[in-house]
């Protein structure tokens, strides 16, 4: 857990943040704070996330509260930490050649990764587009795999 | 640059290709490929126009980089040049303590000309700029770097107007001499006197005595001062009944030509001091009182300037200029006032209109992002909640963001209408997963949903 990211845990707390934060990329790590991966992707978040304070806003959700359970279901959240990103509360895709573009599951193996991924959804989102590319090199996106219904 | 053919080896310096032969003669050999393929190569070079090294030979002073460069370069030299040839044409004298700051660089002799030792200011820059070194050095420079031969005379002083300057100088020093001793004292009291009364020779004294000048600023910028005190001096002794003032001021602008006539004492108070002085040519004076209005802010900003560092005696006159111009000056920060009030409201009004623009330019920049129309009206809202105190921000708890899901295929709001019917469709199934999310660290929804499903449907039917 970073202290020095705010952790949400209520619906409504996800909503003003996701209405108020306007003409910046806003990103939602899904996750416990407890989760090891999770806290290496906190730890990675909290360090750059002065270095994006320009043209984004981070924030942590705690899937673990009630309140917050519809947003995991409604974003289809079933691996953490799931990272969504919006943009003037739209919700903003990338293809990183994984199954899910929704959402950025795992963590990033380095700062320098994660700033890409928002430079690209900011240049992204600013040229009007929902979906981007995603910037990075293959290996250093964390693979896994998609349960689908029948599967 | 022609292939030098040799005996007995024309074959080998004719080939492209590499002889059996060509160990025997590499240096001709390279040699003469080397001038056949680059015929520009020469050695580096340094450009003191450009200020870098090049290997362009005779070609570099052609390019453009290298004549927009050497325009710059002769322009900022002309302008300390137009200092010289102001004193040139008015020759005044030169302070002892003002004289270490008097320092020109001739680009073209590559030397440092100081006034030390000199008793007229630019002595020592006019001597040079009239020597024989220097109209060489000067053509040299010409012709390496290109400035065009025709520039030459801009560059130097021809030998006619040193005369000339020589032999005011010498007037200047044998009227200064009878009257060396009355320098220091001139407090206020010939300040006064001057204003109201017409000291012919007390002001010539004073003046010669009392002359300084300074550095760059003056020469472009006294000449209409001059005219500027001129017009005052005139306008205040015709009020007080005195003629002739006005054409004390021989006008000193590179256009009208100096009548040294009445003595050059005369001349050099029009310069720096404007002070009235008797008889001098009316001619003059018609064709003075015209520049006047050009150049008046410039003149009261140079005159102040100037006055303020000469001493006690100029006070007076310097409080009578603001009083004059009440308006204030440069350096309260006042617009000029040839800036009339109406232009400066429109400067305001520009200035302001520009901020704007650059902040609305920001917003113009990207009408077409993702969410814009969801950020204007959010922002509209924001706004009207702080300030009306509105309070909006509780919105439905049901609403959602825009999200496209990951299993479905059409446009999100499908996806959210999807979402909603599984929402109303599983109300029950939510609280008997809790379970299993116990045993394992995460139960995905649709383990969860199929669970439900396989247990709650005794209860749902």
């Amino acid at each position: 857990m970073s202290y020095l990211l705010t952790t949400l845990t209520k619906k409504k707390e996800i909503d003003t943040i996701i209405r108020d934060t306007i003409d910046k990329v806003l990103v939602l790590r899904f996750g416990r704070a407890m989760d090891a991966l999770c806290l290496q992707l906190d730890d990675i978040l909290a360090k750059s996330s002065r270095d994006v304070s320009k043209f984004a806003d981070v924030a942590l959700v705690d899937i673990d509260s009630e309140d917050v359970q519809v947003y995991v279901k409604y974003f289809d959240i079933t691996l953490i930490p799931s990272t969504v990103f919006f943009f003037n509360a739209h919700h903003m895709k990338m293809d990183s050649g994984t199954a899910d573009h929704t959402k950025w599951v795992g963590a990033f193996h380095r700062k320098q990764d994660f700033i890409d991924v928002v430079e690209a959804i900011y240049r992204g989102a600013m040229k009007g587009k929902l979906i981007v590319n995603c910037p990075l090199p293959p290996e250093r996106i964390p693979k896994y795999q998609l349960l689908y219904k029948d599967v | 640059m022609f292939l030098k053919i040799l005996p007995g080896k024309i074959k080998s310096s004719v080939k492209p290709n590499p002889n059996p032969n060509n160990e025997l003669t590499p240096p001709i050999n390279q040699k003469s490929m080397k001038k056949k393929n680059k015929k520009q190569k020469s050695e580096f070079d340094f450009c003191k126009v450009c200020n870098r090294n090049h290997d362009e030979g005779q070609r570099h002073k052609y390019f453009p980089s290298h004549t927009n460069s050497l325009s710059k370069f002769f322009s900022r030299f002309q302008n300390k040049l137009t200092e010289v040839r102001f004193f040139l044409k008015n020759p005044s004298f030169l302070r002892l303590e003002l004289a270490s700051r008097n320092r020109l660089w001739c680009i073209f002799c590559d030397c440092d000309i100081d006034e030390l030792g000199s008793s007229f200011a630019c002595q020592n820059a006019i001597n040079h700029l009239a020597s024989g070194d220097h109209l060489k050095n000067l053509k040299h420079f010409l012709w390496k770097y290109g400035g065009g031969m025709d520039r030459v005379d801009a560059f130097r002083i021809s030998q006619a107007d040193i005369a000339k300057w020589e032999t005011k100088c010498k007037s200047l020093k044998s009227e200064a001499a009878p009257c060396g001793g009355t320098s220091q004292g001139f407090p206020s009291g010939l300040s006064n006197d001057i204003h109201k009364e017409l000291d012919y020779e007390n002001l010539n004294n004073y003046e010669k005595n009392t002359l300084h000048h300074l550095n760059s600023n003056i020469s472009n910028v006294v000449m209409p001062l001059q005219q500027h005190t001129n017009e005052y001096q005139v306008s205040r002794l015709e009020h007080s009944g005195v003629a002739n003032v006005g054409s004390n001021m021989h006008v000193i602008t590179s256009t009208l030509s100096v009548d040294p006539c009445d003595g050059t004492s005369l001349w050099n108070a029009n310069n720096l001091m404007a002070y009235g002085n008797g008889a001098v040519n009316d001619s003059n004076c018609s064709g003075d009182v015209s520049h006047n209005k050009k150049g008046a802010n410039q003149d009261e900003r140079a005159f102040s300037r100037e006055n303020i560092s000469r001493g006690l005696q100029n006070i007076t006159q310097i409080s009578s200029f603001l009083l004059r111009e009440a308006g204030g000056n440069v350096h309260s920060g006042a617009p000029p006032p040839w800036f009339e009030e109406t232009q400066g409201d429109q400067l305001n009004v520009q200035l302001n209109q520009v901020s704007t623009l650059n902040k609305s330019g920001k917003l113009k920049l990207n009408p077409k992002r993702v969410g814009a129309a969801w950020a204007e009206k959010r922002k509209m809202e924001m706004e009207m909640e702080k300030r009306g105190g509105i309070v909006k921000s509780d919105c439905d708890p049901n609403w959602l963001p825009n999200f496209g899901r990951v299993w479905q295929s059409g446009s999100r709001k499908e996806s959210r209408k999807e979402f909603e019917f599984e929402k109303q469709k599983q109300p029950n199934v939510h609280s008997l997963s809790e379970m299993p999310m116990e045993i394992k660290p995460y139960v995905s929804k649709r383990m969860r949903r199929d669970e439900g499903e396989h247990s709650g449907d005794p209860h749902l039917n």
